[in-house]
């Protein structure tokens, strides 16, 4: 999950999975699978980053998991 | 100013004391104990049926049947095509101080829901709440009024039977019995235009109003979820006129481009 942040301040996590796309209005628009919609705070290049580094962390946790079972 | 309402009324005043008196008099039709029964009755039948408040509400009512400027959907259109600019230039949290210009609470308190950030459905949830209550307020005054229209001829009819009861206790006289039954019969003549003439009217005249009002905030709640979700100012344009009838849009297109000149 990747922590999103809405325009009043209120921080939410939410499942990067079920992003549709994300458009720039210039407010961060975020569309779900869903056709739910999220407005948040971040610009969209953060919000890119913070998925990549959340996939990345659960690849690596992964990996390690994946190491020690074949030892 | 809605002058329709007024016209309507000294219209059909006018039209019914002509044509009575082209064939008659017009003081056959006043009476006094006459208009007490119905007028009276009607009233006080009516503040058996529903609770003061209702019934003081009447009065603000009646005064927007004739005092209610009609809004114009094409203005409302504009606005939030200019929000939605806004919008896309600087972002949703410049709405706010736009926000604090609109006249309009419905509207001012949806963009202000969506400059605090509030989740679309729930932005969605909370205007089609405040939509149905509205709905529901008008309603109540139009009840008021179709109860009002509904209790008038009965009155009159009530009123015809005390007349025709006087008459029929003291029939030994042939000749007072046509003026006495005419007099009876004004009671239900009574009824008849209260209803006819006031009352049903002006309940189909709220409803209109109501239904009016009901679709200039649902323009409004679709231009504001549409700015919510950042969409194309023209698309939403495109997507507002469709609640608009083809005469209406053609306004709003001569408008717009007189505006750019």
């Amino acid at each position: 999950m990747i922590k999103v942040t809405r325009l009043n301040g209120e921080e939410f996590y939410i499942n990067p999975d079920l992003i549709q796309y994300i458009e720039k209005t210039p407010n961060t628009v975020i569309t779900l699978t869903n056709d739910k919609k999220v407005v948040v705070k971040e610009e969209v290049e953060e919000v890119i980053e913070r998925i990549v580094a959340f996939k990345r962390q659960i690849f690596c946790s992964f990996q390690r998991n994946d190491g020690l079972a074949g030892e | 100013m809605d002058i329709a309402t007024l016209a309507g009324i000294i219209a059909g005043i006018s039209f019914i004391v002509a044509g009575i008196m082209m064939s008659g008099d017009l003081g056959n039709f006043y009476d006094a104990p006459s208009i007490m029964i119905t007028l009276g009755g009607t009233l006080a039948a009516t503040l058996i049926s529903y609770p003061i408040k209702n019934i003081i509400g009447i009065f603000r009512v009646t005064k927007n049947l004739f005092f209610t400027k009609a809004k114009d959907p094409n203005g409302i259109i504009r606005q939030i095509i200019e929000l939605a600019n806004i919008a896309r230039k600087e972002g949703l949290l410049a709405l706010e101080e736009a926000a604090y210009k609109l006249e309009d609470p419905f509207m001012q308190k949806g963009i202000l829901l969506i400059v605090d950030g509030t989740d679309p459905e729930l932005v969605r949830n909370i205007m089609e709440t405040e939509l149905t209550f509205m709905e529901e307020r008008h309603s109540q005054g139009q009840a008021v009024f179709e109860t009002m229209a509904s209790l008038a001829p009965a009155f009159g009819m009530i009123g015809t039977l005390i007349g025709l009861i006087n008459m029929l206790k003291k029939l030994d006289d042939p000749s007072s019995v046509g003026p006495n039954m005419a007099v009876a019969l004004v009671t239900t003549f009574y009824g008849s235009i209260l209803a006819n003439l006031f009352f049903t009217p002006m309940a189909n005249k709220l409803k209109h109003r109501s239904a009016q009002e009901m679709l200039y905030k649902e323009i409004m709640l679709e231009g504001i979820l549409s700015i919510q979700a950042g969409e194309n100012p023209r698309i939403i344009e495109e997507k507002l006129k469709a609640f608009l009838s083809p005469q209406e849009r053609e306004a709003l297109h001569h408008n717009s481009t007189a505006g750019e000149e």
